[in-house]
């Protein structure tokens, strides 16, 4: 984190054709900008190691960068062939990891292979070798043109935040004095954890970029950031999850065809509104599989999940807060993103959140917005049909929950909620939807032909009164 | 505006293997080839330096074949001494490919051949292994994506009005070679047709986007698809699905009709190589209004007036221009030269 003395007026936060200054209006000094940062394309030539690929996938995905090829001294590829690959990646950055001295040869040899295919690029890419230092220098001997830095064993917390800040600069490129949108996110999810005593998890989706953040109150801050949207990443969202686990979330009958139509066209036209109800459920759709990717990436990659599942509290943010409906937002979230406990879901629309985090990550101390609590969220799986009792300043609701139970309690004033085998006393004064009791067990097991999966759906989305009235 | 004649760049990455290029400053014609090159089998790697007890940058000194050459079995590569010589010959027919820093060397069989081709009428400004970059002037319309190779030939038209679609019925072999300018919709059906009859590619409004993935695989996006050369060339100009052609856009194409013409799919532009005084081309561009559903988009002829803040049927309240078919979100409605990709 760095520390400025000089004052700021407004943060201006990029989206994919707009900017939106907080607070609003005229600027009257100096702003403050947060950007999504370029796409930074990273090759990784890797030793024998198995750890080596997950370590580096986990780095690609705290900077936000994409991983565009991997090419490992033991990956049968010929000479040609690895050339052929890393001429096709372009890659902006090459990473060369290696933790055992037998790689030496193998990785000089991967290196004869990017300056075969690459000698030629322009702008050259820089090569960050964590090895040992005689690699290096044979690395070096082998691609002379090339700027070579040394970086720690990204399989260690050290290095892979060694490697995150070099993949953050090079995203902000010429724009040095530009905050990224994922890490001014990382610094309020800090802050909102530092402030509420308990893990945070904030769920940003825009157009372009997810982002999965676990902050714990003791300020470690552990983030995914993937390049899959709602808008000008919607393509690649298909492209990674495969329409139909798309479609699979949209509680009507709808053409594969014309819903890749929908697709590509919002994924070429930025910031557009979805006005018709189908375009509606279409953005919640995408919302659901980009987080969904970005956790299973995540997974592959090795990251621990279970701390975020457990966190107590899930702030979202981005379009996922802006949907119309808090019960929208709310569904999104708890259809991909499997807590383990009851969790108050909360919503903070506008960029006022991700301006306080800007300010947090140049070293200034901003208030914290309001964010919107939207529900409490009790998860169960229960063995037989159980009572849950739900006490708020009306008295007590007694809801008896079956597996695949999915209700909501509305809710006034402070809450508790007393369950099978725990009481729970979240701290949320007012929820805009009340407690949501999700019996439906995880993951979600969805029918796959339309005649059992709408029916599925609606009854999901009624549940929640999620959709207007002309579509249910 | 939609036209614009000025000076243009088209930048052609080469694959591996480049043996000819056109050099820096060397005029071109677009359709002629700029560089031709050769595909390589599984190489082998040889003991250069070592062999011949030379220091690895001495290495060049003694070679008789430079990198990049041909070679037959048996050739010798490299040689020193003269009572007592120390040789480095081929194994195999093929070319030297690389020389590593510890001076051994790669030769590898050549299994095929390729050629880029110019887009571009004009000056070659970079020449090297990765690149040909031809700087010229010619009419370019800006699209939203290209798929399939580049491709070069005369204007034709497929269609008889901006708002019809390609019909498959009225490709047919005398279109071989030519740039087919279809209406507002090219389907799978009438890309493959005119692929199969020889057509160097099809510019519509737009294309069905299943049909795109039918013709060029799951790998298709938003943003285009690159191919190799044995693929269709399809550029939509506006969108996916359906999206009839605004006049200021259709007209010049009428007019262009017979003109010699490229398109490069890497930028998704088609560049026309007419005088800038063909024709008043250059008009301002049009708006484009996305449907609500996102399914189409269309031009907006009609004079905009902002309704003021809307509250749609998604429940979304925002900012509207007024149109004969309702409101429209003012973010749903660009001009057609508008940036199509996010800022960063």
């Amino acid at each position: 984190m760095t520390t400025s003395t000089e004052l700021v007026a407004s943060v201006e936060i990029a989206h994919e054709a707009r900017t939106e200054r907080v607070p609003s209006g005229a600027a009257d000094g100096a702003v403050l900008r947060v950007i999504p940062g370029d796409v930074v394309r990273v090759a990784a030539l890797l030793g024998r190691d198995p750890k080596l690929a997950p370590a580096m996938a986990f780095g690609a995905l705290a900077g936000g960068a994409s991983l565009v090829a991997l090419a490992g001294t033991h990956d049968g590829r010929t000479f040609v062939e690895r050339a052929a690959l890393l001429r096709d990646a372009r890659p902006d950055l090459v990473v060369v990891l290696a933790s055992d001295r037998r790689d030496a040869d193998g990785l000089v040899e991967l290196a004869e292979a990017l300056r075969f295919g690459c000698a030629h690029q322009s702008p050259l890419p820089h090569i960050l070798v964590a090895a040992d230092e005689r690699v290096r220098d044979r690395i070096a001997a082998s691609c002379p043109t090339n700027t070579i830095e040394a970086l720690p064993d990204v399989r260690t917390p050290a290095g892979r935040e060694a490697l995150v800040a070099r993949l953050r600069a090079v995203r902000r490129r010429a724009q040095g004095d530009a905050v990224l949108r994922d890490e001014a996110l990382e610094a309020a999810a800090r802050a909102m954890a530092v402030d509420a005593k308990a893990d945070v998890v904030v769920l940003d989706v825009t157009g372009g970029s997810t982002s999965v953040i676990h902050a714990r109150p003791d300020g470690v801050v552990l983030g995914i950031h993937e390049r899959l949207g709602v808008g000008a990443a919607a393509d690649v969202v298909v492209a990674r999850a495969g329409l139909d686990r798309v479609r699979r979330w949209i509680p009507r009958a709808v053409e594969a065809p014309a819903l890749l139509e929908r697709v590509f066209n919002r994924a070429r036209w930025p910031d557009a509104i979805p006005a018709s109800v189908l375009a509606l459920t279409l953005e919640m759709a995408l919302a659901r599989e980009a987080i969904a990717h970005a956790l299973a990436d995540a997974e592959r990659a090795g990251v621990p999940l279970e701390p975020m599942w457990a966190a107590p509290l899930v702030v979202l943010t981005g379009r996922l807060a802006q949907l119309p409906r808090a019960a929208q937002s709310l569904l999104v979230a708890i259809d991909v993103f499997g807590a383990t406990g009851p969790t108050l879901v909360s919503r903070a629309p506008g960029d006022a959140l991700v301006a306080t985090g800007a300010l947090a990550a140049r070293g200034r101390v901003a208030t914290l917005p309001t964010i919107d609590p939207i529900a409490i969220v009790a998860e169960m799986w229960p063995r037989r049909s159980a009572i849950v009792r739900v006490r708020d300043d009306k008295g007590v609701i007694e809801e008896r929950v079956a597996r695949g139970s999915f209700l909501l309690v509305p809710t006034k004033g402070v809450v508790e909620i007393v369950m099978p085998g725990a009481t729970v006393r979240p701290r949320a004064e007012q929820l805009e939807l009340g407690v949501v009791i999700d019996a439906r067990g995880r993951p979600l097991a969805l029918p796959p032909r339309d005649a059992e999966r709408i029916p599925t759906l609606a009854r999901w989305y009624a549940a929640l009164d999620v959709l207007p009235a002309e579509v249910r | 505006m939609p036209w614009q004649y000025r000076r243009w760049t088209a930048d052609h990455p080469l694959p591996l293997g480049a043996s000819e290029r056109a050099a820096e400053g060397q005029e071109i014609r677009a359709g002629d080839v700029l560089a031709a090159g050769t595909t390589y089998g599984t190489p082998v790697r040889i003991s250069g330096a070592r062999r011949l007890g030379v220091a690895p940058n001495d290495l060049a000194r003694v070679l008789r074949v430079p990198v990049g050459g041909d070679v037959e079995r048996r050739t010798v590569i490299a040689r020193t001494g003269r009572r007592f010589a120390r040789a480095v010959s081929s194994p195999i027919a093929g070319r030297v490919i690389h020389q590593r820093a510890d001076g051994d060397l790669y030769v590898a069989p050549v299994v095929g051949r390729w050629v880029v081709r110019s887009t571009l009428d004009g000056e070659v400004t970079r020449s090297d292994e990765a690149c040909v970059t031809v700087e010229g002037s010619a009419w370019a319309l800006q699209g939203i994506a290209g798929y399939g190779p580049d491709a070069f030939g005369e204007i034709a038209l497929a269609v008889d009005s901006p708002t019809d679609e390609v019909q498959p019925s009225r490709i047919d072999v005398r279109m071989r070679d030519r740039i087919l300018i279809g209406g507002a919709r090219a389907t799978a059906e009438s890309i493959t047709r005119a692929h199969a009859c020889g057509v160097a590619a099809v510019v519509a409004g737009a294309s069905p986007a299943g049909g795109l993935r039918v013709v060029y695989g799951d790998a298709a996006t938003a943003s285009g698809a690159t191919t190799g050369p044995d693929a269709p060339t399809v550029l939509c100009l506006i969108g996916f699905g359906v999206a009839p052609l605004p006049r200021e856009v259709f007209a010049p194409l009428v007019a262009l009709v017979g003109a010699r013409a490229a398109v490069h799919t890497s930028t998704a532009r088609l560049f026309v190589f007419a005088p800038e005084n063909a024709g008043d081309f250059a008009q301002g561009a049009p708006s484009l209004a996305l449907s609500d559903d996102w399914l189409g988009t269309r031009p907006m002829d009609e004079h905009l007036a902002l309704a003021g803040v809307t509250r749609f049927a998604s429940e979304i309240e925002a900012d509207a221009v007024e149109t004969r078919d309702g409101p429209v979100p003012v973010a749903n409605v660009l001009a057609f030269d508008a940036p199509r990709t996010p800022r960063n």
